[in-house]
């Protein structure tokens, strides 16, 4: 019953994407908006094509997804250091606090031509942004989770007398998962439009720049087409990783639990 | 009902607001550009030259931030006129836009400055970084012109380049960590000049080959073949812009500072040197399309124009 639901949400969505489409090519096609501003679908179909065959556009997306998930990954490691011993420590809490407070409404992109001096140009300065984009809200959502834990569970870690350690990896990291996991989809979708605009401003080293430089670069060269094809596998992606990387990753834990 | 009556109102009035065109306003939108370059522009403004040679004219100055900026403006017809290189023309040009070049305005020292271990062209290898505005600038094609010269190869640096705004790449090359060479113009190009670990290894006119004018004006065909009684009264104003400065480069300079960072004494050398023109003749449009063409950057026959 419940797969139905979805099966036909699935559809309703595909039909809503199919009439945006028909719309699209009948505006491209029938009104006197140009192609510079406004390519028909076959048009930004041959570009996508052009670009997949050529593999320049597959590159470019594995070596920002590449970025991402680094920053990802630092970003997730620090977090836990970060809210595990602020929940230990009210010291460290105040301290973590006052971080949060100053760099979480400080947009990554405002801190561009400071990273320029102190980093440079190259990866390691997209990988900070996305760090500093990604990194406060995890804390954020992970301090909650913990804060969240019923003490029936804490007491019971106590009665077992586990380690602070074991405390944390055996009761709070799962006992939050439905924050952390939370965190995690935040921290994705922040860190992918972190990653892009910082790559459309810092440029390619070497040729390699990312997805964000591939569409500065079809910018550049008025490819719009081009620059469609690159909107196209960035929502491909989107998708991908919010329906299926995030969707499974609930279902073989929380869902499966019982604690969502 | 009434609600749907609003609606329709509202809907309707932007509607017509949006069609309105500019055909009956005496109004030409301009591309508001900062910059050694681009100082007849400043001058025609300051002076109201404009509005001297067609009376009643009203001038918008528009904020642009860069060429695709102003291309993009053109094609969604916010913008009429605008000044920038001949290889971003041309591109434009390549992808459908109907647009022409109205002026020439000047030429500016272009250059390769690069850390002193390198000495020339061939001493740059794959380790190498060199930073530069965009793909497909001027810059970045003269560079591939040069390449193609020395090496029969125009894209043989394609892969060392890093996209740098001006400021950026000679905050970055003067840094001394990620980059070692930048091409640049005036004034960043002197400025990387004055410290003495860095020399220029090519200029713009070696690597072109004779002179070429750097920034030109651009219209669209809309407005040229539209308005006609504005685009000549364009074209008079801008001649005498590049009068003027030529003839009182000491005026020009005390205007100009109230426009750029800078002290007059370093404005008037600029705009004095012998490598600065200001000139409403274009040149080098044949060389430019003809290397574009032939390494792939454009591809459909060009007409001269």
């Amino acid at each position: 019953m419940k797969n139905k639901v979805y099966l036909q949400g699935y559809k309703l969505k595909a039909i809503w994407v199919i009439l945006a489409l028909i719309i699209w090519e009948s505006i491209a096609r029938f009104s006197s908006v140009t192609s510079l501003a406004f390519p028909s679908l076959t048009l930004i179909g041959k570009a996508l094509i052009e670009s997949i065959i050529s593999g320049e556009i597959i590159n470019q997306m594995a070596f920002s997804l590449g970025l991402i998930i680094l920053g990802l990954i630092i970003s997730i490691l620090l977090a836990l250091i970060m809210s595990s011993l602020s929940i230990i420590n009210p010291i460290v809490e105040n301290l973590v606090d006052t971080c949060i407070s100053i760099f979480h409404p400080l947009p990554g992109i405002a801190l561009l031509p400071l990273i320029i001096l102190w980093i440079g140009t190259g990866y390691k300065a997209v990988v900070f942004i996305i760090i500093h984009s990604v990194l406060w809200p995890m804390i954020l959502n992970m301090v909650a989770g913990f804060k969240a834990i019923p003490q029936v569970y804490k007491k019971i870690g106590r009665n077992y007398e586990f380690s602070t350690g074991k405390i944390i990896s055996k009761i709070y990291i799962p006992a939050s998962l439905p924050y952390i996991i939370a965190g995690l989809k935040i921290g994705w979708a922040r860190a992918w439009r972190a990653a892009i605009s910082a790559e459309m401003i810092f440029g390619a080293t070497g040729g390699k720049g990312g997805i964000g430089w591939y569409i500065f670069n079809k910018r550049v060269f008025m490819d719009t087409p081009g620059l469609f094809a690159g909107l196209i596998v960035i929502i491909i992606i989107g998708i991908l990783v919010e329906d299926l990387a995030f969707g499974k990753l609930e279902e073989t834990t929380i869902k499966k639990w019982g604690i969502s | 009902m009434k609600k749907i009556v609003i609606i329709g109102f509202i809907f309707l009035t932007l509607l017509v607001s949006a069609c309105s065109g500019q055909e009956s306003k005496k109004e030409i939108r301009i591309a508001e550009q900062y910059g050694i370059a681009y100082a007849p522009v400043q001058i025609m403004r300051h002076k109201a030259f404009l509005e001297e040679e067609i009376p009643g004219v009203k001038v918008s100055w528009e904020q642009m931030i860069n060429t695709a900026a102003i291309r993009e403006a053109m094609v969604a017809d916010k913008l009429d006129v605008g000044f920038m290189a001949i290889p971003p023309f041309y591109i434009g040009w390549d992808k459908g836009m109907d647009w022409k070049i109205f002026t020439g305005l000047s030429t500016v020292p272009v250059g390769l400055v690069a850390s002193k271990d390198i000495n020339s062209l061939k001493d740059i290898t794959n380790d190498h970084r060199i930073a530069l505005p965009q793909p497909g600038s001027i810059q970045h094609i003269l560079l591939s012109m040069a390449c193609d010269r020395e090496f029969n190869d125009p894209n043989k640096m394609d892969n060392l380049l890093v996209t740098l705004s001006h400021p950026d790449g000679m905050n970055a090359l003067l840094a001394g960590s990620e980059i070692d060479a930048h091409f640049t113009s005036t004034p960043y190009l002197e400025t990387e000049l004055k410290d003495n670990d860095y020399h220029q290894i090519l200029s713009g006119e070696e690597a072109f080959g004779r002179d070429y004018s750097f920034i030109v004006g651009v219209t669209t065909k809309k407005f040229h073949d539209g308005r006609s009684d504005l685009y000549k009264g364009l074209n008079r104003a801008m001649a005498k812009s590049i009068d003027f400065i030529n003839e009182n480069p000491h005026e020009a300079a005390e205007i100009l500072t109230e426009y750029f960072d800078l002290p007059k004494e370093e404005i008037l050398e600029y705009i004095t040197s012998q490598d600065t023109n200001y000139s409403n003749i274009v040149k080098g449009t044949k060389s430019f399309s003809d290397f574009m063409h032939k390494t792939e950057y454009i591809y459909p026959n060009l007409i001269m124009i």
